[in-house]
């Protein structure tokens, strides 16, 4: 019996590891790509107002970005390719359209102008508020 | 003192602050600064005590016996566990030179702009080639001063004007807010393991023997621990409130090398960027190097070869190759196109399972008259010695399942 319920916890803790296991995400795994999102894109919009200020070199700018542009790409991979409730459906669609918007901006953040570059640091913040408010609605 | 004496620690304390940081401060503390806010600072502060005892046991005992530690641990301990202690540091060490070569392209690529792959290789020659060249006192002080760049982020920490109030608070440990209980665990444990790396312990008293340090240097020896780990402390205080300031309230979890370096460009603008990518690039190099060197010291030390960069590479040539295959061997990890910042996550963690293997026969050696003479532990390091370990073996049991339960700290 208690081999039984070790396994129990096993497979348990397991799934709330991996949610893949499952072939769904469940609340907390999608609270954790929202983390990821806001995460991305509140770095990329502090990276983009410096950019303004004349604070980051250009090398530095195009780089940083493309690193942050790959997490947006993997997360918006991952929301794509999730399942989940019906209930949290609503909220995987609109992260994974945020994470796709997302992407596309710290692309261009690499190669902007000054003016551009103002546009894009609003819509960097813009992007990790409501990545940040789906996530606390998920907890 | 003499004026030449007081230059030689000056220039023994500035190396070792440059040369205390690595990739695993820089990625544990701007971590759990942006995760805890200034929660963790007194981790640091227990990380810098221990490895202060630890390292000024290890000089001594160098010192004094004019062999390395590993030679004596080998020796104290038997074939059997000093073989356990060697294949455990062996692989630590190797993560550990694979992280900071992936640190070193990163660095590189965010100052020049050139492909990560292309420049993985080019690190590893110049570090294989500074490592030929150089006396061992200059790898150290070569990298270390040039390390000293970090200093831009303690420059940083006051220029983004912290709440000093709770930045005092967090050297008093105590309940914590932001973040699950597993999560700041995590964090304790991956801060100790940070600031206690084996590799720094098996390369100061291979230094120790390498620089001819000896009876007379005893005092040199605590000076440099106390005061170059001390304010090589300092850095990790930095980086932890320039991320707890600037990362924390934006919901920033760093995950790129480049993340810490943004904290001193929003700061100090672009001098700032510069000197902060120039110190990570030199931190990381020469952690590289030492990482390297103490998988080298630790294979000839226990095989009884003849080792040391005091000897010309043909003379040492078990030594020799066991360096330049440790970098061969980490150039292929990193090669495999492996994250570099998720290497240096998992290279912390396994060393802290390693570090009992690490300090517990550091503590039977400095207890031994046989080696010791008259300079075994007194009261004092044996207590500070005795307290480490207990923590030491209980933060080794929890590594592991911290890391799978918090999923490398994500919660």
């Amino acid at each position: 019996m208690d081999g039984l319920r070790a396994h129990a916890d096993l497979i348990h803790l397991l799934k709330s590891r991996f949610p893949a296991l499952t072939g769904q995400l469940g609340a907390k795994a999608l609270s954790q790509q929202a983390k990821s999102l806001q995460s991305a894109a509140a770095e990329g919009a502090l990276l983009a107002q410096d950019a303004v200020s004349g604070k980051t070199t250009r090398v530095y700018a195009r780089e940083h970005s493309s690193d942050l542009r790959t997490a947006a790409v993997r997360v918006e991979a991952e929301l794509k390719r999730a399942k989940t409730e019906p209930s949290l459906e609503p909220k995987l669609h609109r992260l994974a359209v945020i994470a796709a918007r997302v992407s596309v901006v710290l692309e261009r953040l690499g190669g902007a102008s000054r003016n551009e570059e103002r546009a894009l640091a609003r819509e960097l913040r813009a992007a990790a508020a409501e990545a940040e408010r789906i996530g606390r609605a998920l907890k | 003192m003499s004026l030449k004496n007081v230059l030689a620690v000056a220039l023994g304390i500035m190396s070792a602050i440059g040369g205390f940081v690595d990739i695993g401060d820089l990625v544990f503390n701007t971590q759990a600064g942006a995760t805890f806010g200034f929660q963790l600072l007194w981790v640091v502060v227990v990380g810098v005590v221990g490895i202060i005892v630890y390292s000024e046991m290890c000089g001594r005992a160098s010192a004094f016996a004019e062999r390395p530690v590993f030679d004596l641990v080998r020796e104290r301990a038997g074939f059997g566990a000093g073989l356990a202690t060697l294949v455990a540091s062996e692989v630590v060490n190797l993560m550990t030179c694979a992280a900071e070569i992936g640190g070193l392209a990163i660095c590189l690529r965010l100052l020049s702009g050139l492909p990560y792959r292309l420049l993985i290789p080019l690190a590893v020659l110049g570090l294989v080639l500074a490592s030929w060249v150089l006396p061992f006192r200059w790898i150290e002080r070569v990298f270390g001063y040039l390390g000293l760049g970090l200093l831009v982020f303690a420059v940083a920490a006051i220029k983004l004007h912290p709440n000093w109030g709770h930045v005092a608070h967090g050297f008093v440990p105590g309940s914590h807010a932001g973040g699950s209980l597993t999560v700041y665990l995590y964090f304790v444990v991956g801060l100790l393991g940070a600031a206690m790396t084996p590799y720094e312990v098996y390369f100061y008293s291979s230094g120790v023997v390498e620089d001819r340090w000896g009876l007379k240097d005893l005092r040199l020896n605590k000076v440099t621990a106390i005061i170059g780990y001390s304010l090589g402390g300092f850095l990790s205080f930095a980086l932890m409130i320039v991320a707890g300031v600037l990362f924390l309230p934006r919901g920033i979890s760093p995950q790129f090398l480049g993340t810490p370096a943004l904290g001193a460009e929003h700061a100090l603008g672009q001098i700032g960027l510069l000197l902060a990518l120039v110190g990570i690039l030199f931190a990381v190099g020469g952690a590289a190097i030492e990482t390297s060197f103490a998988g080298a010291y630790n294979l000839a030390q226990f095989f009884g070869w003849r080792w040391g960069k005091k000897e010309r590479p043909a003379k040492a040539s078990r030594f020799t190759l066991s360096w330049l295959v440790i970098f061969a061997l980490a150039l292929l990890l990193v090669m495999t196109g492996y994250d570099p910042v998720k290497l240096t996550e998992y290279s912390v963690i396994f060393s802290v399972v390693a570090l009992p293997l690490t300090y517990l026969p550091i503590l039977l050696v400095a207890n031994d008259r046989t080696y010791m003479g008259a300079n075994t532990n007194g009261k004092l390091a044996n207590f500070l010695g005795g307290l480490y370990l207990i923590l030491i073996v209980v933060i080794a049991l929890a590594a592991i399942p911290l890391l799978l339960l918090t999923n490398g700290g994500q919660g």
